[in-house]
């Protein structure tokens, strides 16, 4: 891919979710994204993350999260690596906002961000081995797929 | 980093004042939570969040005003937002709860809103 290119590892601890954002600010500062989508992005980055920490890792068990960040002229891509137990976003619906707010439900809102964020989320999921999260965000929009 | 805070402040009306400063994520959501609780545990359930020097918020943050403002409603308060920072206030946008709580200005306007 090429111009911007880089990657952290932290252990499964929500303290450093700031050192996740501070890393994801700066791979977006170097592509050519738009600042409006900064935010947004880290925030997606930061739900995966997060997500990851909270049901990968059970019995807090410790282990590691790879996050990687590449970026050229037409997308920006996160994939987020883990070897924690499966956890697929693609099983989980859309909230109802108000329905959340009358259960008084607290969670389940970061893989709906995620999706809603981000133009593309791939989940790989090889048992013992690697979870693969991988975040896409097209520069300039999403490209329209070639017709037959 | 900045570090986060939570400072609250008793006003008139049994309404509480509540500050909040820095990053509001899966990782500080407790003690928001907590503070949140342990005024509902003391009877308070007007809220008033100033989220002005709120630099972040993610969805554990937000769920800890989603979780408590039904709560808050249930016993003739309510938790209106303040000045959210527009990174904090697009994140209320994108969760569609900007239509569901209350947001003010400043305190004289958020203390007409428990009027």
């Amino acid at each position: 891919m090429g111009e911007v290119h880089d990657r952290i590892v932290i252990t499964n601890d929500t303290k450093f979710l700031g050192f996740v954002r501070e890393f994801t600010s700066r791979m977006i500062r170097q592509s050519s994204l738009s600042r409006e989508d900064e935010n947004k992005i880290i925030l997606a980055v930061d739900e995966a993350v997060a997500n990851i920490i909270e049901h990968a890792y059970e019995n807090q068990r410790e282990g590691t999260i790879d996050v990687e960040c590449q970026a050229d002229a037409q997308k920006f891509v996160v994939t987020i690596r883990d070897s924690g137990q499966q956890f697929a976003p693609e099983g989980v619906e859309a909230p109802n906002i108000e329905g959340h707010v009358k259960a008084k439900k607290k969670k389940g809102l970061g893989i709906y961000l995620m999706r809603l964020i981000m133009d593309e989320v791939r989940y790989t999921f090889r048992e013992g081995i690697q979870n693969e999260l991988v975040l896409v965000k097209y520069i300039g929009g999403k490209p329209k797929t070639p017709q037959a | 980093m900045a570090e986060f805070h939570i400072q609250t402040k008793k006003l008139n009306n049994n309404i509480v004042f509540i500050a909040v400063q820095g990053f509001l994520d899966a990782h500080t959501f407790e003690e928001m939570e907590k503070t949140i609780n342990d005024l509902f545990d003391g009877g308070t359930y007007r809220l008033v969040v100033d989220l002005s020097k709120l630099d972040y918020i993610s969805s554990a943050g937000a769920g800890v005003f989603i979780g408590a403002i039904g709560t808050a409603q249930e016993n003739d308060g309510n938790i209106v937002l303040m000045k959210p920072s527009p990174n904090v206030k697009e994140v209320f946008d994108l969760l569609g709860l900007s239509q569901i709580f209350p947001f003010a200005n400043d305190v004289d306007g958020a203390a007409k809103l428990f009027a």
